[in-house]
C-alpha cells in the first residue's frame, strides 16, 4: 500500500466532503447546527446518567440490556446500509477508479475520510464521554480503555459496512443476501429489546454488542473493565477485520455503483431532484387517468388542473394523505386509551391537525422547489402573466392541504358524533397562512443570488413565520376548547380567525406577486 | 430595415463575473443568425437577457421595437426560446407538455392540435406521444422542447446549442425546419460551438468574446474584417478575430 497515495485520496475526499460549505453562508449555520444542535440533550442525558450512578440508585442489568440493544441497532443499520452493495460517489468513479490507485488504498483512504467526516455528527459521542469521564472522576487508564474501546467500536462497524457491501456486489445472488439477512436477524433480536420486553437476557449472549456494553458500565462504575470483555470484542473487531482484508483484495472497481455526490453541506437541490424523478417513475403510472387537456376554458384553471396532476404524479399527494391517516390513527388511539375522556374528544385530533397543517404546506411548497424550478424557464419565457402562475400555485396548495384533512375530520367527526368546527377553521386558517407563507418565503430563495441556501433553513424560516402569523389561531382554538365558549361566540372567534388568514394570505399573495416578476435564473 | 433584436450597450454581471461589457447586436427579420463565441463570452447570458430569464445591469434590449425592460410580457409572444440545458417537466406526457406550452402562449386549441401533430410526426415522436417525458432519450427531449417552441408559430426562434444530443437525422430535419421558416420571413437566432453548422447554416454571424462584440456580418465580411483571405473557413477567421481581441 502507498501511504502517499491513500493520503493524496484521502485529503481530496476530505475537501469535496466539506467544499460544500464554501457555497454559502448559509451553510456554515447548517454545520453549527449540527456540531451544537445536539450538546444540550446530550449534557442532560450525560448528567442524568452520572447522577444516577452517584447516587446508586441504577438497574445495571436493566442498563446492560439497553446499552446492549442500542449497540445492536447501530449494527443492524450498518448491515442494512450493506444491502444496497458497494456505492461511491460519479467523481470517484470517474476520476479515481480510472488511475492505477489499488482497491484497498482507495478503500483505506475511504474509510478515514468517512471518520473524518463522522466526527462531525458523532461529536455528541465524545462530549458523552468527556462529561462521563469526568463528572465520575474516572481513573486516566479506565479512561482511555474507554475511549480505545468506543474507537474500536467504530472502526469495527466501518470495517463491516465496507466488507459486506463489497461481497454483497461480488457475489450478487440470493446466498450472499441471504446471510446478510440472517445476520441482520442476529442483531434485530436485541435491538428488538428497546421495543419488547424478550424474555432472553441478550447481555449475557456473545454479541459484540454485549462485551462493548459490559465494558461501558463496567468503566463507569470506576471498576476494571474484565479482560474476557475486551478479548472478545477484539475478537469481533480481528474478524471483522479479516473479511475487509478479503473484501479490499478484490477488483470490486468496475461492480461499484455510483450514486450522485452528497454533501449534508451541499446547497444544491440536485439529491432532492434526483428523489423527484423517482417518486414520478413510480407515481406517475397509477395517476395517468387524470389528464392535461384543452377543455380547461380559464387559463388559471388550466394551470391549477397542471400543478394538481404534477402533486398527484410527483406521490405528495399520497404523502399527504399518508401523513393524515397516521394522525388520524393516533387520535383515535388516543381517543381509545384516554380515560377518563378528555375535555373535547376531538381535542387530539386538532392538536395533531395543528401540527401537521403546518408541515404539509412546507411539503408542498419544498417538493415544488424540488420539481419544477429547473422548469421555470418555460412560464418565465413564454409571456404568461407570471402572477397567474403564482396564484394557480398557491389556490392549489391551500385546496389540497384543506381538503384532504377537512374529509377526514368530516368522516370521523361523524362517526363520533363531535363538533368538528374548530378543527375545520384550523385547518383552512393553517392552509391559508402556511401555505402563502412558505411560498413567498420559497419564491424570494429562488432568484440567482439566493439560491445557495439550504431548503433546510429555507424550511424553518419558513415554519417559524408560519407559526408565528398562526398564533392568533391556535390561542382562539385552546380558548374556545378549555373555557367551552357559547355557540355564537365561538362562530364569532372562527369568523374572525378565517379573516384573519384571509387577509395574512391576501398580504403575502400580493407580495408573491411582485417577487415573482424578479426571478432570475 | 428594423432589426427584429436589437442590443445597446448591454451590460450585466453576477457572481462577481462581467459577463456582457457594453455588448452591441442587431439581428434581422428573415434571417438565420449565429451567435459565436468561446466558453463563457457571455452568449447564454445574451439569450437568457433578450428571453426576460435574466435583468441587465445597463443597456437597451428590445424586440420587434419593444424594449424588453419596459413591456416585459407582450413581447415574448413574438418568440420562441430553447435553452441550452433543455429542463422539462417530467411528470407530464409529451402531449400534455405541448398542450401546456400552447395554453400559456394564449394558442387557440385547434391550432395546438393542428401544430403538435405536424411536429410530432416532423420529430416522429408519434409513439412516445402519450408517454412521459421522464421516458425519453436527450434527444427527443431537445426535439420535444424545440416544438414546444414552435407551438406559437413565432416570428423569433432563439435557440442555445440546439443541436446537442441530436442524431444526424434530427439535425437534418431541423436544419431544413430552419430554412423553411426563413423563406417564411421569420427569425433564426442560434447560439453554436460548432463552427461548421454555424458556417454553412447561417446567414450571418457574431463572434463574441469576454461580453463584447467583435465582429459581426457574413462570412464575407468576417474574413475581410479579419484578414484572413477569402478562402477562410468561419473557424480560421473565429480563432484569429478572438485571438487579436484576447490582445
Amino acid at each position: 500500500m502507498r501511504i502517499n497515495i491513500i493520503l493524496e485520496v484521502y485529503k481530496f475526499k476530505v475537501k469535496a466532503f466539506f467544499g460544500a460549505l464554501r457555497a454559502s453562508r448559509a451553510s456554515l449555520a447548517l454545520l453549527l447546527v449540527y456540531t451544537l444542535g445536539f450538546i444540550p440533550s446530550v449534557i442532560g442525558f450525560s448528567m442524568s446518567i452520572t447522577n444516577a450512578v452517584k447516587q446508586g440508585n441504577i438497574n445495571l442489568e436493566l442498563y446492560a440490556e439497553l446499552l446492549v440493544a442500542i449497540v445492536s441497532a447501530l449494527i443492524l443499520f450498518v448491515i442494512m446500509l450493506a444491502l444496497r452493495g458497494y456505492a461511491v460517489f460519479e467523481y470517484e468513479q470517474n476520476f479515481i477508479f480510472t488511475s492505477p490507485i489499488q482497491p484497498r488504498e482507495f478503500l483505506m483512504a475511504s474509510m478515514f475520510a468517512d471518520f473524518t467526516a463522522s466526527l462531525i455528527f458523532v461529536n455528541p459521542v465524545f462530549i458523552f464521554y468527556a462529561i462521563i469521564v469526568l463528572s465520575l472522576g474516572l481513573k486516566f487508564h479506565l479512561a482511555l480503555l474507554m475511549l480505545l474501546a468506543i474507537l474500536i467500536f467504530i472502526f469495527m462497524l466501518f470495517f463491516l459496512k465496507t466488507s459486506l457491501s463489497i461481497i454483497k456486489i461480488l457475489y450478487e445472488g440470493l446466498l450472499i443476501n441471504s446471510i446478510i439477512l440472517a445476520l441482520a436477524f442476529i442483531f434485530l433480536l436485541p435491538a428488538l429489546r428497546l421495543l419488547v420486553d424478550f424474555p432472553l437476557k441478550f447481555s449475557s449472549l456473545p454479541y459484540p454488542s454485549t462485551f462493548l456494553a459490559k465494558i461501558l458500565l463496567d468503566i463507569i462504575f470506576n471498576e476494571e473493565p474484565q479482560m474476557s470483555n475486551f478479548l472478545g470484542l477484539i475478537f469481533y473487531f480481528s474478524l471483522v477485520f479479516l473479511l475487509f482484508i478479503f473484501a479490499s483484495g478484490k477488483n470490486f472497481f468496475p461492480l461499484s455503483k455510483y450514486i450522485p455526490f452528497v454533501s449534508p453541506f451541499d446547497t444544491s437541490m440536485r439529491m432532492q431532484t434526483l428523489k423527484m424523478k423517482k417518486s414520478i417513475k413510480i407515481f406517475s403510472r397509477i395517476s395517468l387517468f387524470f389528464q392535461l387537456n384543452l377543455k380547461s376554458r380559464s387559463l388559471l384553471l388550466f394551470l391549477m388542473r397542471k400543478e394538481i396532476i404534477r402533486i398527484m404524479r410527483e406521490g405528495s399527494l399520497f404523502a399527504i394523505i399518508l401523513l393524515y391517516l397516521i394522525a388520524a390513527l393516533i387520535s383515535i388511539s388516543v381517543r381509545q386509551a384516554s380515560q377518563p375522556p378528555q375535555v373535547s374528544s376531538f381535542f387530539p385530533l386538532t392538536l395533531l391537525v395543528g401540527i401537521y397543517s403546518l408541515i404539509v404546506p412546507l411539503m408542498l411548497v419544498s417538493n415544488w422547489r424540488s420539481s419544477e424550478f429547473e422548469n421555470l424557464w418555460i412560464p418565465l419565457t413564454s409571456g404568461v402573466d407570471v402572477r397567474t402562475v403564482v396564484r394557480a400555485l398557491l389556490y392549489d396548495f391551500i385546496l389540497i392541504s384543506s381538503a384532504i384533512p377537512a374529509l377526514l375530520i368530516l368522516i370521523l367527526s361523524i362517526f363520533s358524533n363531535t363538533n368538528p368546527i374548530s378543527s375545520l377553521i384550523l385547518i383552512v386558517s393553517t392552509s391559508m397562512i402556511g401555505c402563502s407563507v412558505n411560498l413567498y418565503v420559497m419564491i424570494n430563495f429562488i432568484g440567482k443570488k439566493r439560491r445557495g441556501t439550504p431548503t433546510l433553513l429555507i424550511g424553518w424560516v419558513s415554519l417559524s413565520l408560519s407559526a408565528l402569523l398562526l398564533a392568533p389561531t391556535y390561542l382562539s382554538i385552546v380558548l374556545s376548547v378549555y373555557l367551552e365558549l357559547g355557540d355564537l361566540v365561538a362562530i364569532l372567534l372562527s369568523a374572525a380567525m378565517l379573516i384573519y388568514s384571509a387577509l395574512i394570505m391576501r398580504y403575502f399573495l400580493r407580495k408573491m406577486e411582485k417577487s415573482v416578476t424578479n426571478i432570475e435564473i | 430595415m428594423n432589426p427584429i433584436v436589437e442590443l445597446i450597450d448591454v451590460w450585466k454581471s453576477y457572481d462577481g463575473t462581467q459577463a456582457l461589457r457594453g455588448l452591441n447586436l442587431e439581428v434581422y427579420r428573415g434571417e438565420i443568425f449565429g451567435l459565436l463565441g468561446p466558453n463563457g463570452a457571455g452568449k447564454t447570458t445574451t439569450l437568457k437577457i433578450i428571453v426576460g430569464l435574466l435583468k441587465m445591469d445597463k443597456g437597451i434590449v428590445k424586440v420587434n421595437g419593444i424594449d424588453v425592460s419596459e413591456e416585459p410580457y407582450e413581447y415574448k409572444k413574438l418568440i420562441g426560446y430553447v435553452p441550452e440545458t433543455v429542463s422539462l417537466p417530467d411528470y407530464l406526457t409529451v402531449e400534455e407538455f405541448l398542450i401546456y406550452s400552447g395554453k400559456i402562449r394564449e394558442v387557440p386549441n385547434e391550432q395546438i392540435k393542428e401544430r403538435m401533430n405536424y411536429f410530432i410526426r416532423l420529430f416522429e415522436l408519434g409513439e412516445k406521444r402519450k408517454s412521459l417525458i421522464i421516458s425519453l432519450s436527450r434527444g427527443m427531449r431537445q426535439k420535444v422542447a424545440i416544438t414546444s417552441a414552435l407551438i406559437h408559430d413565432p416570428d423569433l426562434l432563439i435557440l442555445d446549442e440546439p443541436f446537442i444530443g441530436i442524431d444526424p437525422m434530427g439535425q437534418h430535419i431541423i436544419k431544413d425546419l430552419f430554412n423553411e421558416r426563413v423563406k417564411d420571413g421569420k427569425t433564426i437566432f442560434v447560439s453554436t460551438h460548432m463552427l461548421d453548422t454555424a458556417e454553412r447554416l447561417c446567414n450571418r454571424v457574431a463572434i463574441i468574446h469576454k461580453g463584447q462584440n467583435v465582429a459581426s456580418g457574413d462570412l464575407k465580411n468576417l474574413q475581410q474584417l479579419s484578414r484572413s483571405g477569402e478562402n477562410a473557413t468561419l473557424e480560421e477567421v473565429f480563432l484569429r478575430l478572438t485571438e487579436e481581441a484576447e490582445k
